[in-house]
């Protein structure tokens, strides 16, 4: 090291998420006698307006050339702290990040001596691997102006619109022949009582129109590559012609399946049990009849599909709840009255649910179709209904937990089981956009409050019932949100990326092509370098995975911010002594 | 600047709001290039969220959600944040832009300079229940609203002048030193009155402290004693400081004013143009110093020696007072190179009217006047030992005359006035107080004639008076005596104190008089005919008591001080906020209750009539603690000024002005959130009334790690609770409170309290009593189950009476509808009252020139939710988040984001038109 550097230390109490079980003041003294450390200290909460002005003026007035900053997870301040780090002047690559919430008071919760330990040992590594950080600068990658959609359902079509009226180019595509997906198929959707297939012809009437939206029906995403801002994608229409197109951001809108139950399952398979979406349908014909004789009675299974319990008939269980169907089977309730009335027939309603979670203003769907003679019993878990038959009729026998706490059985006509929504399977676009999923199955986001519809492929956004059971209403506001995402994106015109990458150098480097086979991303090239072959990175298409490392036999490749002397300086300094005497 | 249809714009955007909502579509709006104006009521943006404790279902701190969108927010580069700052009027233009008119508070504190040390936090005397923390704790007038505040920056809140500050004549602050004395800073105290007024040991013996007459406990069990706590504060000083701590002020002006008159006064402008920097000598006719207050004051009211400690207040400035030096030419002492004059001869001459036998031989008529003089500052005092004396007159001074008189063993005192007893113009207590110390009161009697008796007793004979008549302002207009009802008093002397006329006659050439001898002012700088001579107290007033001459002097100084500096006239003096209204007060005052003014202690009569000393008493100090703890604080600022006195960066200013802008911008995202019902309409439940039944709001603050106990402590006692009830729906899902929704966040709210307390009290038992559990979003079903995992009791069930136990706990009445079954009962330690929420209904008062259009519960209607959210029926504006119905976060962020690209359609749509 030519010069003694001067790194500033910030320990955050993050309010007691950290000081309940850390002994913030002993971290900080643990690394104050650090040769490079010239400040430490602790704050209530590094990440308030306040601290970060006081740390700024710290960084200032002793002309800081460094930064630790051991607080939460870099996930959710990385770059703030980075943000700050700019604003002193300081190069926000000097910034070390330490997890001291996670990985020290949380896993360590009962533990003060040691989670304080571990948190010094952290931190010391921190200031080590500080004290070797260099200025970089971000790389700075061009945006193209237009857009892919994948999935022209209503939130897939109502995106492609907001960004077209963005003035981005935009390519719509759609698997099936139509556009629409399921609003296009349901003619009475609540609460508003909007018809479904209206709305959507009236979206396919502006997408026509619009000159900036180009919309292809079965068409499938087969090629992806590039990074953000510059995607090279192909689409094979009606499964021949295949068209390149050149992007700048993806949104992906793929929609939801629904659940299908397991033969058996509820009555599933036999004669009058349906789906809500079968019987939707049946109540668009006029009177509600069924094997040519009037409906009398008619049982709605809540929570087919949804709060699944693992067991061995349900071994992949769907574990969570469907969020839109109590609405949509309590809306279907108040539209079988209104069928009902019309045609002069008296239809007794048993709806069995678990919780009727007709949340917000949804309440009111609930309470009319209450008031309009729907019965609501409810049912637990460990008993369920079963539907079997009895005297040519369907029977339904349930354990009303509210009322007498018997099982009573109900003679029914028909049986609709409220189904809930299950993940789509997309085929091979899952793995061509390698968007991690939840364990629910569906797209994941980043962040669900801090990065609701980014995920972690740069560039790459999802949006509706993609990502999680929503309502229409629901669904179209999260596919403008991502529009609002990727607008800012593509609006600005460049984007900055982590210059965090692997680096060759040359002078080792004999290319033997160990490290192309390594890397996941492509982001590996061979070029001529003076009078021999070498490798270089792709910087837009790297991503700092550093798995190119290890495997190079000549140790000619590092990642910068985790470059060897960095790693081993890092080992060194948390295990040198004992942390606490 | 971006423009639209060629009309310059100030932004692109406004943001009416900073909670998530608004937070997350300024900072969309503003990567996307857009220029925001990010508009907040409060002093910090952040909204309720930051309040919370964590959030649902990952269970991240509250802190760590909501400060990274707090930090892009305030520091973005195309994002104005204005905190503090309210809308009056959202116009659309016909251009599709809007005019919006706003203003910012005042927020008394200079934004700019302030560091947000809380030093003024620290200093302030007055608690008023926290609003960030739903008034579990209090905090402070001056306040940084909560540590992660952005900006963090100090505010002091005001709304109104408390009653007794705003109606002191002097401009002396009682609101602020009562404050003090009941923080224990009495020396502060004194300093902070000696900077309005410094006469304060006489104030606090002599004042008839209209203060107390305005107290806003004086209409329930009585005023507090604001006088006698001046009068503790001013003992506790002087007897620490003989003199004043201070000298003359630096940077003296070559400026000399004269001070014609050496009342309270004439003083009190000495004192303010001598700390303003000029050189002030006082001339005095008499040879002491202290005007009416020296002369007219009886000793048993007003100690000589607390005047002449407080006359030092004012010649410690430098101030020289020439006492025995009439002034009876102006012209003079601007020929001794005075370059201003404040005349304050005040009211010395008496009212001389003719009895018939005056001449009566052994009988003397007194003025007044001179009575009181020869007994306040005669060598020795008159003899009037076994003498009769009748004091003609009814106001103050003739009570002052009859009461000294007392203490002089005369034979008898009689006081004969025109007026009925209870239009006495002198104060009912005074005539009270002289009653029981032997004067004898003959009211509505009318002096005939002086004659000597069959026993050669001289005797004041009067008519009983029939008829008298007031005019409005309750001077004597007129009166009818009734003949034939001649009655007798004996009178060996007769003192007139029948009017006080202004002692002006040596300037009648030189100033403008009215004919009674009224010095002719100008009303706001008190300026007479000659601009160099200004004039104050009862030569311009007439009659009046001292605080009125107070403010006078301090008024003349201020305009004399400019004048002499050559400075604007036409600035006004003393501007100050609206007074608070009692009743709000009362209202809003969650502490209020009657508590009995201390007895002040007072010497009993006979006692007291056998000497000249003082006969009330100062209090303890635990006594004037007490007093000033009665104090409801009705300004909420007491303006005691430590905030001043403490702030290192001197940004404390209480002359700020509500500041009012009017800016145009393309579109409008109204981002106001959600009210919170108050728990306490659902009267059963006991919240409000029993103190250990809180609302859910507050169970989050106790969570926090900003909490107000430093642990889940119940309010009552203090006591780790260890069996708490979690009630759901109090207030939603319900009509008796006219609001059927579903308040769509509180099954999940307490889902995680019940997880988080038993994570802080890992012995507690956790019972949540529930209609339907909504655990509808992504990972929520799973977080409720994994609650069940951890222990908490869920009983299916409506609540419908909580009671409290003689041990301190609560009976809940509940419905099990799902177990045994049955009415039943159940003991909790805290009650937690999960609430349901309201519409927030202030943007439909800002939107002007139309109607926003509210959907049945009077949230913001979206015209078409299925295709268009975020629009409402005006085109350009927006809605996000809960302001079109309540939401949980992740929905709410959502919701923003899709306001942001609603707008940006918006403006490029009007960009291309």
């Amino acid at each position: 090291m030519a010069t003694k550097r001067k790194i500033g230390v910030f320990v955050c109490h993050c309010g007691g998420n950290i000081s309940d079980h850390v002994d913030v003041e002993k971290v900080v003294e643990g690394v104050r006698g650090e040769p490079s450390v010239a400040v430490a200290r602790t704050h209530m909460f590094t990440c308030s307006d306040s601290s970060q002005q006081e740390m700024i003026d710290q960084i200032v007035e002793e002309k800081l050339d460094g930064l630790v900053i051991a607080s939460c997870s870099p996930k959710l301040h990385m770059f703030t702290f980075r943000g700050m780090a700019e604003r002193a002047g300081l190069n926000p690559y000097q910034y070390v990040h330490v997890n001291l919430r996670e990985q020290c008071s949380w896993a360590h919760t009962g533990d003060k001596i040691g989670a304080t330990e571990k948190g010094i040992n952290l931190v010391r590594a921190g200031v080590a691997k500080c004290a070797l950080t260099v200025p970089l600068s971000a790389l700075r990658i061009e945006t193209q102006p237009r857009a892919l959609v994948i999935g022209a359902g209503i939130s897939g079509m109502r995106a492609a619109l907001s960004l077209a009226d963005m003035g981005l180019s935009v390519f719509l595509i759609e698997r099936e022949a139509s556009a629409g997906g399921w609003v296009s198929e349901t003619e009475m959707m609540g609460p508003e009582g909007m018809h479904g297939p209206e709305v959507i012809r009236a979206l396919l009437a502006r997408i026509d129109a619009h000159e900036r939206v180009m919309l292809y029906t079965e068409a499938e995403l087969i090629e992806r590559s590039g990074t953000i801002g510059n995607f090279d994608v192909k689409i094979r229409l009606r499964g021949s012609e295949e068209i390149p197109l050149n992007v700048g951001a993806i949104v992906v809108t793929t929609g939801f399946d629904t659940y299908t139950p397991v033969d058996g399952e509820y009555g599933w398979g036999l004669d009058g049990v349906v789906d809500l979406k079968q019987f939707r349908q049946m109540l668009t014909a006029g009177p509600l009849v069924h094997n040519g004789k009037p409906v009398r009675d008619v049982v709605f299974v809540y929570c087919v599909g949804s709060r699944q319990v693992k067991s061995e008939a349900c071994p992949a269980p769907h574990a969570y709840c469907s969020r839109y169907c109590c609405t949509a089977a309590t809306y279907t309730a108040h539209t079988l009255h209104q069928v009902a009335k019309q045609t002069g027939q008296a239809v007794n309603q048993y709806h069995l649910y678990r919780d009727v979670r007709t949340y917000g203003h949804m309440e009111m769907v609930y309470e009319q179709a209450r008031q309009e003679g729907a019965l609501f019993l409810k049912w637990k878990p460990d008993t369920p209904p079963v539907v079997g038959q009895a005297d040519g009729r369907l029977c339904v026998t349930v354990k009303d937990e509210l009322g007498s706490g018997d099982s009573m059985e109900i003679g029914s006509d028909l049986v609709v089981l409220v189904t809930g929504m299950v993940p789509r399977l997309n085929g091979d676009l899952n793995s061509l956009l390698k968007i991690p999923l939840s364990k629910d199955g569906f797209f994941n986001e980043i962040h669900i409050k801090l990065r609701p519809v980014e995920t972690v492929i740069d560039g790459v956004f999802i949006a509706g019932s993609a990502q999680g059971p929503k309502t229409i209403a629901e669904s179209v506001a999260s596919a403008l949100a991502a529009v609002a995402k990727a607008g800012k994106l593509l609006k600005k015109g460049y984007v900055d990326l982590e210059p965090l990458v692997a680096k060759v150098d040359t002078d080792k480097c004999i290319w033997c092509d160990e490290c192309l086979k390594a890397c996941p991303y492509g982001a590996i090239e061979k070029v001529v370098c003076g009078d021999k072959e070498v490798a270089q990175v792709l910087a837009a298409m790297c991503k700092g995975e550093g798995a190119c490392v290890p495997v190079c036999p000549y140790d000619a490749l590092d990642v910068e911010g985790y470059r060897d002397d960095q790693i081993t300086a890092m080992i060194d300094a948390s295990i040198k002594e004992a942390a606490i005497a | 600047m971006p423009t639209l249809d060629s009309k310059p714009l100030d932004y692109d955007v406004m943001i009416v709001g900073a909670g998530v909502a608004g937070m997350e579509s300024a900072a969309s709006l503003g990567d996307m290039g857009y220029k925001v104006a990010l508009v907040e009521k409060n002093s910090s943006i952040g909204g309720r969220s930051i309040l919370l404790s964590k959030v649902f279902p990952t269970l991240d701190c509250a802190s760590c959600i909501v400060t990274p969108k707090m930090a892009a927010a305030a520091h973005h580069p195309q994002i104005d944040p204005m905190v503090y700052t309210e809308v009056d009027s959202i116009v659309r233009n016909g251009d599709g832009t809007f005019t919006v008119d706003l203003h910012k508070k005042a927020s008394y504190v200079d934004f700019d300079a302030c560091t947000g040390c809380a030093q003024c936090e620290i200093a302030c005397t007055v608690a008023v229940p926290d609003q960030y923390n739903y008034d579990l704790v209090a905090r402070r007038v001056a306040h940084i609203p909560f540590p992660q505040a952005v900006p963090k920056k100090a505010v002091i809140e005001r709304h109104g002048q408390a009653p007794c500050t705003h109606t002191c004549p002097a401009g002396v602050k009682p609101s602020g030193f009562v404050s003090l004395v009941r923080a224990g800073r009495h020396e502060q105290a004194f300093h902070m009155h000696l900077a309005d007024a410094p006469m304060v040991g006489s104030l606090s013996r002599a004042c008839y402290a209209p203060c107390e007459g305005e107290c806003t406990r004086g209409d329930k069990e009585g005023t507090v004693h604001i006088r006698a706590i001046k009068r503790y504060m001013v003992d506790r000083y002087y007897a620490d400081h003989a003199v004043p701590e201070y000298g003359p002020v630096e940077n003296q002006l070559a400026t000399r004013v004269a001070v014609v008159g050496s009342g309270p006064g004439g003083l009190t402008a000495a004192f303010h143009l001598a700390k303003a920097g000029h050189q002030v000598t006082v001339f005095e006719a008499e040879s002491h110093a202290g005007g009416m207050l020296r002369h007219g004051m009886p000793r048993y009211r007003m100690p000589k020696e607390i005047l002449d400690r407080d006359i030092l207040n004012i010649t410690a400035l430098g101030v020289e007072i020439q006492t025995g030096t009439p002034v009876n030419r102006i012209a003079e002492l601007k020929a001794q190179g005075f370059d201003a004059v404040y005349i304050g001869v005040g009211n010395q001459k008496p009212r001389i009217i003719p009895i018939e036998g005056r001449e009566l031989p052994g009988t003397e008529i007194q003025d007044c006047m001179r009575f009181l003089r020869e007994t306040n500052v005669g060598d020795e005092l008159p003899d009037i030992k076994g003498k009769h004396m009748v004091v003609l007159g009814g106001g103050n001074v003739a009570l002052d005359v009859a009461r000294t008189a007392v203490r002089m063993e005369a034979a008898s005192v009689s006081i004969l006035c025109l007026e009925p007893r209870e239009k006495m113009p002198a104060h009912g207590w005074e005539v009270e107080e002289a009653d029981e110390e032997g004067v004898r009161i003959c009211a509505g009697g009318a002096t005939k004639r002086l004659y000597r008796d069959a026993e050669g007793q001289a005797q004041l004979e009067y008519l009983k008076v029939g008829t008298i008549e007031f005019t409005e302002e309750g001077k004597l207009k007129s009166f009818k005596a009734t003949p034939g009802t001649e009655q007798s008093l004996p009178a060996d002397i007769v003192v007139l104190a029948v009017g006080l006329g202004p002692s002006t006659d040596a300037f009648r050439d030189e100033l403008g008089l009215t004919p009674g001898g009224i010095i002719t002012v100008d009303d706001q700088t008190l300026q007479t005919s000659d601009p160099v001579v200004f004039a104050g107290g009862d030569a311009v007033l007439g009659p009046s008591i001292i605080v009125e001459a107070m403010g006078q002097g301090r008024r003349a100084a201020f305009y004399m001080d400019r004048m002499l500096r050559g400075e604007a006239m036409d600035v006004s003096f003393g501007d100050t906020l609206e007074m608070t209204d009692k009743q709000t007060v009362l209202d809003t005052s969650k502490s209020w209750r009657p508590v009995a003014p201390v007895a002040l202690p007072v010497r009993p009569p006979k006692e007291r009539v056998q000497s000249f000393e003082c006969y009330e008493q100062t209090m303890t100090e635990a006594e004037a603690r007490h007093e000033a703890n009665r104090c409801l604080n009705c300004g909420e600022c007491s303006q005691c000024q430590e905030c001043v006195r403490v702030c290192p960066a001197f940004c404390i200013d209480f002359d700020m002005k509500p500041k009012a802008m009017q800016l145009q911008v393309g579109s409008v995202i109204l981002s106001t959130g959600y009210e919170i019902l108050d728990p306490a309409r659902k009267v059963p439940l006991g919240y409000g009334t029993i103190p250990d039944v809180i609302s859910g709001p507050q169970m989050d603050r106790l969570l926090a790690p900003t909490r107000p106990y430093n642990g889940v402590l119940r309010p009552s006692d203090g006591k780790e609770p260890e069996n708490i009830a979690i009630v759901l729906c109090n207030g939603s899902r319900d009509h008796t409170v006219c609001n059927p929704l579903c308040c769509r966040i509180g099954c999940m709210y307490s889902v995680k309290h019940a997880q988080l307390v038993m994570g802080a009290l890992p012995l507690a038992d956790v019972t949540i009593y529930y209609i339907d559990i909504r655990a509808f979003g992504k990972g929520y079903d799973e977080f409720y189950e994994q609650s069940k995992g951890m222990g908490v009791n869920y009983v299916k069930g409506k609540v419908a009476r909580v009671e409290q136990l003689e041990n301190g706990n609560m009976a809940l009445s509940y419905e099990d509808m799902e177990g045994a079954r049955g009415l039943k009962k159940r003991e909790h330690d805290l009650v937690v009252l999960t609430v349901g929420f309201l519409p927030n209904t202030e943007p439909f008062k800002l939107y002007k020139g139309g109607t926003l259009d509210a959907d049945d519960f009077d949230y913001v209607r979206e015209l078409d939710p299925v295709s268009e959210p975020c629009c409402t029926n005006v085109a350009g504006l927006f809605a996000a988040g809960a302001l079109v119905g309540v939401r949980d976060i992740p929905d709410t962020v959502l919701h923003a984001g899709a306001a942001a690209a609603q707008v940006a359609t918006y403006l490029e749509s009007a960009r291309a038109n």
